[in-house]
């Protein structure tokens, strides 16, 4: 027999932390994030270690050399590793129709949204960044003496890798809610990230330069391994233009998420 | 309780739910009848605040479905049974869903027992049959014992034994004093399930009653009678005012009339009767006369080619 229990009040705090757990729980129960992360641990180990067993076998070792230089190196291929598992996060419950029991549990989009974009985005930037130092260390352990692991400069270089790890994929999250589509995400991240900011400048029109030093990728880059040297970029402004991206795209996605229909 | 008014839902130029109000009441299985197309699922989606009204409102136990910070415990609902992640095994998508309300995990296991889903949860869900999958939707809904159920289209896809287990489940939860609203194309499934009807077609409200009006009031009534005299019963009715037909010898055929009307009538004129009966209408023919202008897609028997007739290929 039902009974008409009086409602007990609850926070909106407390629907965001069980949203947060119910995400949780739904990114590790799939293969798909597993897999992701494997990828990014082999490229990010692996080639740390490669690029460790090189500098060792260097004749002439530069004497300033880093290991954290590969965790720079490496974490650009591997980025959209992650960025496929914040993609994929998303964009599942469209393909898959799941959005419809999720909005069932969770209706409160907002608090949806914020628990999601959360949940993957902190898993991803955790993730790639504890990556990050194995591909440093992997590459200190691998060069045998002949690379440096200055502690200040760790720090300093995984809170970059940390920021344009956490900046890229909530632009990831928010195409995702966006297009509400695997395949257009990753066309438009790879576009955004990778294709667009290499592509452009080669035409030799200065105004398709403009449009690709606005772009993320090409931000990214710099803020990882300060190239190029030559378009002004200052790591103010590539800061500044990595967040407008990120905010500008969640708020975008956002906006589609608590706006439509579930998934007409 | 679910009460529902003035629930428009237009796609373009597509008006899918028109100016739709009625109230699904507790301790009852409220039947939601119509035809392919007839808006019954974006009705439900509404109800559940996954798609937006165009106009009118929906309040579920008093308020909308998506102000609940614990949607669980007011509303069940299955709507489409493939809608999950595949990749999932059943027993973790009942885990996120438990999550989500910060309801105790040994209330999966519970409800995979009730719905006897058993080894199968272990099991990745894209392995899962129809009839599986409807079970872990059932399973869902009624995590967190709510008082509100919503199934569009429950039974498709279960074998015997779980229509049988459907039907019993709808009763159970409705004399537990639940709302229970079921959607369905299967009119004879409704006969046997629903108290209470709500038929709507092109989106449109076309009845909302008891199962048993519906059948013996907004359908046609007929009166079948056998007489030795039937050509001065005939009369005498056809008098009166009654619409009769004679359909074979002795057997006449009375409209919109009840067995009660025409039994005194004979006995007044002291005119034998052999055989006094109404005619039960199937739940069946009445949704169909009462939808009958109202099915979007009609099928259409294929016209004989005629011989002379001349195909262009």
């Amino acid at each position: 027999m039902t009974t008409d229990a009086m409602p007990v009040r609850i926070s909106s705090g407390r629907v965001f932390a069980r949203a947060c757990a119910a995400e949780w729980t739904r990114l590790w129960t799939v293969k798909a994030t597993w897999w992701f992360l494997a990828v990014a641990a082999s490229i990010m180990v692996g080639l740390g270690a490669v690029a460790g067993l090189d500098a060792g076998s260097d004749p002439t070792p530069s004497p300033n050399a880093s290991a954290w230089a590969a965790a720079h190196f490496t974490v650009l291929p591997a980025q959209f590793a992650f960025l496929a598992l914040v993609l994929s996060a998303v964009t599942s419950d469209y393909a898959t129709g799941g959005i419809i029991p999720t909005l069932q549990w969770t209706p409160r989009r907002t608090i949806l949204f914020l628990a999601r974009t959360g949940v993957a985005v902190g898993t991803a930037t955790v993730a790639g960044t504890v990556l990050a130092l194995g591909s440093a260390v992997a590459a200190f352990v691998a060069a045998r003496s002949a690379l440096s692991l200055p502690l200040g400069e760790g720090i300093h270089g995984l809170a970059t890798i940390a920021f344009v790890l956490a900046a890229g994929t909530a632009l990831a999250a928010g195409l995702g809610f966006l297009l509400r589509n695997t395949a257009g995400g990753l066309v438009s991240v790879f576009l955004l990230i990778l294709l667009l900011p290499l592509i452009l400048p080669q035409f030799g029109y200065a105004w398709l330069t403009t449009v690709a030093d606005l772009l993320p990728g090409s931000r990214a880059v710099f803020l990882l391994n300060g190239e190029p040297t030559d378009r002004g970029f200052t790591n103010t402004s590539s800061v500044i233009v990595m967040l407008a991206w990120a905010i500008g795209m969640a708020v975008l996605g956002w906006l589609r998420l608590i706006r439509d229909d579930a998934n007409h | 309780m679910i009460r529902i008014r003035g629930l428009t839902k237009r796609y373009g130029d597509v008006l899918a739910v028109d100016d739709l109000s009625f109230d699904v009441e507790p301790g009852k299985v409220t039947g939601f009848l119509g035809p392919n197309g007839a808006g019954k699922s974006t009705t439900m989606r509404m109800i559940l605040g996954l798609d937006r009204p165009s106009s009118g409102e929906v309040l579920v136990n008093g308020q909308p479905f998506a102000a609940y910070a614990e949607p669980l415990r007011e509303v069940g609902a299955l709507l489409d049974p493939g809608a999950v992640h595949s990749g999932r095994t059943g027993r973790n998508h009942l885990r996120v869903a438990a999550r989500t309300n910060g309801l105790p995990l040994r209330r999966v296991e519970e409800v995979i027992d009730q719905v006897g889903l058993g080894s199968a949860a272990r099991r990745r869900i894209k392995g899962y049959s129809l009839g599986m999958r409807q079970r872990l939707g059932i399973a869902a809904a009624l995590l967190a014992d709510p008082r509100v159920l919503l199934f569009d289209e429950p039974i498709n896809g279960l074998d015997l034994d779980g229509v049988r287990w459907i039907r019993d489940l709808l009763r159970r939860l409705a004399d537990d004093g639940r709302t229970v609203l079921v959607s369905s194309h299967l009119m004879s499934e409704m006969e046997q399930t629903a108290d209470r009807l709500v038929v709507i077609g092109r989106g449109r409200l076309i009845a909302n009653a008891t199962t048993a009006e519906i059948l013996n009031g907004l359908g046609r009534r007929q009166v079948r009678v056998r007489s030795p005299r039937p050509v001065e019963l005939l009369k005498h009715l056809q008098e009166d005012g009654f619409a009769v037909e004679q359909l074979d010898g002795q057997e006449l055929q009375v409209e919109d009339r009840t067995a009660e009307e025409v039994g005194e009538l004979a006995h007044h004129f002291h005119i034998p009767l052999h055989h006094l009966s109404d005619v039960q209408q199937s739940l069946e023919q009445a949704f169909l006369e009462l939808t009958g202008d109202s099915v979007e897609y009609h099928g259409h028997r294929a016209e004989p080619v005629d011989a002379a007739t001349e195909v262009a290929l």
